[in-house]
């Protein structure tokens, strides 16, 4: 696997070490109100941005913490910002 | 066989060191340092095969392995590429695709059918009527195709992979990979060189005749300045060296792929090697692009690298009378060097008007070899093998023939550019050099070389240089691993070098020349696919006008020489047809692998690696068989009875043990972990009471069930619970994701492999129990659902539940790995009066359906929802809060008409059990059984399955379709569930 992802914890890595865990869409909205659509939407749907993304990643095989990175899904490459990691 | 010349300096091969190999079931004699299809031609082989589709005669052609010509199949081995695997003692060596013989094919005369099969055909012509299709591929399957693997082939051979980092990788052993891996070493960095060849050295390996003025000192000659870098490289402490090891992909974040195929010293027979660098040097140089006439790919033609090296590094001379037609310089030096090793040279035809190099001009002249200036080969003669050729001059209007055995072609020269392209180099065409240059060049990557149409050593030597120091800046500006200090001293050495590189020549005018004036019916573009100019013309005149398109259409370049021969007349061929729309030349594609790599290669070694319980050895040693069950092997039986009827009846009846290891345990503790079982639990986890078990599952955010187990409430915020075997890895990895936004403060920890489990099982079970432990456990003391710590024998720490997935008496036990064989043996001691007795996976599956307890993955699959398994119960709805995982889609599914239900069935009138899977019919599919078997205890067949709700009713007739039963359903009936023992009473009691 061509990715590294750079890990909060363990600093930079071979992309085989980490899971991928879906698109960044921000904490599980509130079940008063909810809409059957928005559910689906919040669950299923992503931007599929082909470009920069803000996306989950854990390191499965090193130290099993959930992080967010941004990776270029173009060119599969990690990108740095000046974003802190969360 | 024809006479080796074994006294040359540059030689590759011990012809002392006889090698004795078999072909067609004749011994052969070659000699140490041969490939194989060097050895065959000095054994007098010039057919080495039949091409795919017209089964023409094909031979050496470049000894590079380019092209299928050379393709044969090798200890059984189909497709092994000849000209790069070395000879070895007794290797059984066939031609492929032939009927008969290659030099005697009895399908040659397709070769006559050609205007048959225009481009496409196949696509175009087979599939009317639409019943001709299979009878027409039959036929074509029979006739065209490369190696023939039989299905029950099994792949000899040791394979390994290696994943090593390095700070520079240095793609090509030649002049310019040396420099650049000694430049970047010599700065203190980590370098991997990869070479295809057996040996470093590239293109100044096997030449000698030095025509310069004396560009090293003392005249070197380029051969001797190869070795005296070869042995620097392979002396120097910080460079690993991969021999004869073709690099097969090139990918983003510098990533390298290549294979390396073993020597006799190693433990390998090829090896899958994948490097992590911090910055890639690529120097992989040229190939030859091929001389597009008539018969271009008749045995007797062949590149002039091919020719040159065949001498001067196998001491073979491929023929006594040449014609040369060549676009290059080398072609020149190649006729001059072949002319001093004894061949006569009737001509040679250089289809540059202008460029050629002085110094070989004069030594040509000195060699009275006639110069055609402006000429070039248009056809070769010969039925198989080449005996004479036809010169004609560029614009077709003079023709001469001369009779000769070998024709040596070259148009030019092309780069070898994918490893530049894989990496997302974007190419484009320059028209100085005739070759596809990169233009954006991937990040951290540098060019050097040949590829850079460069041609003078010390140009080549400097390239490589600078490409060096360029990858060993890369590094050193990476803050994590270097100072910056050194970054200044290195960007003004290379600021020096470029400065020095500038007054050295630069990259060479390439010839343009493209194709001799041919109609084109019998000019192979691509010798793999067997696709003429002629094809290409057709592609074209029917709309097809990139070459991309031309490519899948035609199908050239898609064989197993990867468009090595192809790829870049293609582009050439198509811009020069399409002349009028001025488009620039658009190379084609190029795709991993580079070169045709084993999938035995890629698959490595077979590692099979499962988990083994406590209890394993001991359950071995019981007569225990053992399935492999996720990552586990577990013991599944414990006799050759596969219905496990003696294992059942005596949990029913008497007392059995079941190694439950396999189950995932987990802690959680801290201030925040009751909010994380709130989470991922359906139920409501606050109810949790201290000393009892609570059955709970967890669902996925479409309500869909993905596990089950219990929890136990050790203390506040502090559970043990369990979930299934499957489930176990990925657990803390589900805790974390849903609960990454919340900053909750919780601790857990997977003490699957660190505890053991086991199972005791029948109305025995307490008796069995009692005899080991002081601890009060009376059913009103330990009732069903409860929980207990206990310490056995003062030393043995055992957490006790008392649980009913079986449907008897039952308990299970969690104690430390290491503690398991002991307390299995005192349960076993103490159940020896009641014949205690093992039972394995199989048996409880059975009592748990008789049960109708679920297995998650067999009552259940991907879309299956905690209300299909009429788990409903399970669900708590005011905890909104919590947000729990799967609440809001549940609520959603409540009211569904359309979704599945779990029902349980007995087979009709005493009939067997339906096979696991069958699906239930009517005119439609309407469920599918996932579990039925003869039930002993019950005395009849039954099962569960998951049906269209409007069949769940008790009394519903099932209709159920197997696989292969031609027609003939098998019925059941819906009953309620549980079968067996519907109170419970049996585990209460």
């Amino acid at each position: 696997m061509s990715l590294t992802i750079t890990c909060p914890i363990c600093g930079k890595r071979d992309g085989y070490e980490f899971r991928f865990g879906g698109e960044d869409k921000g904490p599980r909205p509130d079940e008063d109100g909810l809409t059957p659509q928005r559910w689906c939407e919040y669950v299923h749907l992503n931007e599929c941005v082909a470009g920069v993304q803000k996306e989950w990643w854990v390191h499965k095989d090193g130290c099993g913490s959930w992080f967010t990175i941004h990776r270029d899904s173009v060119m599969n490459v990690e990108v740095a910002t000046p974003e802190a990691h969360k | 066989m024809i006479t080796r010349i074994n006294q040359l300096p540059t030689l590759r091969v011990d012809p002392a060191n006889k090698v004795v190999f078999d072909y067609k079931g004749k011994d052969y004699v070659g000699v140490k340092g041969d490939t194989v299809a060097t050895a065959l031609y000095h054994n007098d082989v010039r057919i080495f095969g039949r091409s795919l589709k017209y089964h023409r005669p094909r031979g050496l052609y470049s000894l590079d392995g380019e092209c299928s010509n050379t393709c044969m199949e090798i200890d059984g081995i189909p497709n092994v590429r000849t000209e790069n695997t070395l000879v070895k003692q007794g290797m059984k060596v066939k031609e492929q695709n032939v009927k008969g013989s290659a030099e005697n094919d009895m399908m040659g005369f397709i070769d006559k059918l050609d205007w048959m099969m225009p481009a496409g055909f196949y696509y175009r012509t087979m599939h009317k009527p639409a019943s001709l299709w299979p009878v027409a591929m039959k036929q074509i399957r029979k006739a065209a195709g490369l190696g023939v693997l039989s299905p029950d082939f099994e792949m000899p051979g040791k394979f390994d992979q290696i994943f090593p980092s390095a700070d520079v990788v240095v793609i090509g052993g030649g002049p310019a990979g040396m420099n650049a891996a000694l430049a970047a070493a010599d700065k203190g960095l980590r370098v991997i060189i990869m070479e295809s060849r057996p040996w470093l050295g590239g293109f100044f390996d096997y030449r000698t005749f030095d025509y310069r003025d004396a560009q090293y000192k003392n005249s070197k000659p380029l051969y001797s300045r190869a070795r005296e870098l070869a042995s620097k490289v392979e002396s120097h402490a910080n460079i690993r060296v991969f021999k004869h090891t073709s690099v097969v992909g090139t990918y983003t974040n510098n990533l390298v792929t290549g294979f390396q195929i073993g020597t006799e010293n190693d433990k390998f027979n090829e090896r899958y090697i994948e490097v992590r660098a911090k910055s890639v040097v690529v120097a992989a140089g040229c190939i030859e692009r091929p001389l597009l006439f008539d018969n271009n790919e008749r045995p007797g033609v062949m590149q002039v690298a091919c020719v040159h090296r065949l001498a001067k590094t196998y001491g073979l001379l491929a023929g006594e009378k040449a014609v040369f037609s060549v676009g290059h310089d080398l072609g020149l030096e190649a006729a001059v060097d072949l002319f001093d090793l004894g061949m006569k040279i009737l001509c040679v035809a250089d289809v540059r008007e202008d460029g050629q190099n002085p110094y070989l001009m004069i030594e040509l002249a000195k060699r009275n070899i006639p110069y055609l200036k402006g000429w070039v080969a248009s056809k070769a003669h010969g039925s198989k093998l080449v005996n004479k050729v036809t010169m004609t001059t560029i614009d077709g209007t003079i023709s001469r023939d001369f009779d000769c055995d070998l024709v040596v072609a070259s148009a030019g020269l092309t780069p070898i550019n994918g490893h530049l392209t894989l990496a997302h180099a974007t190419l484009r065409y320059d028209s100085h050099t005739n070759f596809f240059v990169a233009d954006k060049m991937p990040e951290k990557t540098h060019a050097a070389g040949r590829m850079l149409g460069l041609e003078d050593s010390l140009s080549i030597e400097i390239s490589g240089k600078l490409a060096g120091l360029k990858a060993a800046l890369d590094c050193k500006l990476m803050p994590q691993s270097y100072g910056n200090t050194e970054t200044d001293a290195l960007k003004s050495e290379i600021d020096s070098f470029t400065a020095q590189s500038k007054e050295l020549p630069g990259p060479a005018r390439g010839s343009k020349f493209v194709t001799a004036p041919v109609k084109g019916r019998k000019t192979f573009i691509c010798f793999d696919e067997d696709t003429t100019i002629k094809n290409i013309k057709q592609a074209i005149d029917m709309g097809f006008d990139v070459p991309e398109l031309i490519k899948r259409f035609t199908s050239a370049g898609t064989g197993p020489g990867q468009g090595g021969i192809p790829g870049h007349n293609l582009p050439l061929y198509v811009a020069k047809y399409l002349a009028e729309s001025g488009a620039p030349p658009k190379p084609t594609n190029v795709r991993p692998p580079l070169v045709p790599t084993l999938i035995a290669t890629y698959a490595g070694s077979k590692h099979i690696m499962m988990k083994r319980t406590p209890m394993d050895e001991m359950q071995r040693a019981d007569g225990g068989v053992f399935r492999k069950i996720g990552v586990w092997e577990r013991a599944r039986y414990f006799s050759d009875d596969f219905s496990c009827k003696k294992e059942i009846e005596n949990v029913r009846n008497n007392v059995g043990m079941l190694d439950g290891s396999t189950l995932g345990k987990f802690r959680i503790h801290g201030p925040d972990a009751l909010k994380v079982l709130q989470r991922v639990y359906v139920s409501d986890m606050s109810k949790v009471k201290t000393g009892r078990v609570k059955y709970s599952a967890m669902c996925n955010d479409d309500g869909c069930v993905i596990d089950d187990g219990v929890v136990i409430k050790l203390g506040e915020n502090d559970y043990y619970f369990t979930t299934s075997t499957a489930r176990a890895g990925a657990t803390i990895e589900w805790l974390r994701y849903h609960t990454r936004f919340d900053g909750w403060d919780f601790y857990v920890i997977n003490l699957t492999d660190s505890m053991g489990v086991i199972n005791l099982s029948g109305p025995n079970a307490r008796k069995v129990l009692q005899k080991i432990t002081s601890e009060d456990v009376s059913n009103s003391a330990f009732p069903f659902s409860g929980y207990k710590e206990f310490i056995i024998k003062d030393t043995i720490p055992v957490k006790a539940m008392r649980l009913g997935f079986v449907g008897e008496l039952s308990y299970e036990f969690h104690v430390p790995s290491s503690y398991m064989v002991s307390l299995w043996n005192m349960l076993k001691d103490a159940g020896k009066e009641f014949n205690i007795q093992n039972f394995g996976v199989e048996a409880q599956n059975v009592l748990r359906m008789e049960k109708c307890h679920i297995i998650l993955g067999q009552e259940s699959e991907q879309r299956t929802n905690l209300l299909d398994l009429g788990l409903g119960f399970l669900w708590d709805r005011t905890k909104k809060d919590a947000k729990t995982i799967g609440a809001v889609a549940l609520r959603q599914a409540e009211n569904d008409p359309t979704r599945f239900r779990l029902v349980g069935f007995e087979m009709e009138n005493n009939g067997r059990a339906a096979r696991d899977g069958a699906l239930i019919v009517d005119d439609k599919v309407r469920g599918y059984v996932c579990t039925a078997r003869d039930s002993f205890s019950l005395n009849k067949a039954v099962g569960m399955a998951l049906v269209e709700s409007h069949l769940a009713k008790v009394g519903t007739r099932l209709e159920i379709f197997e696989d292969e039963c031609g027609g003939e359903r098998i019925y059941g009936t819906v009953v309620p569930m549980p079968f067996y023992d519907p109170d419970g009473k049996r585990m209460k009691s």
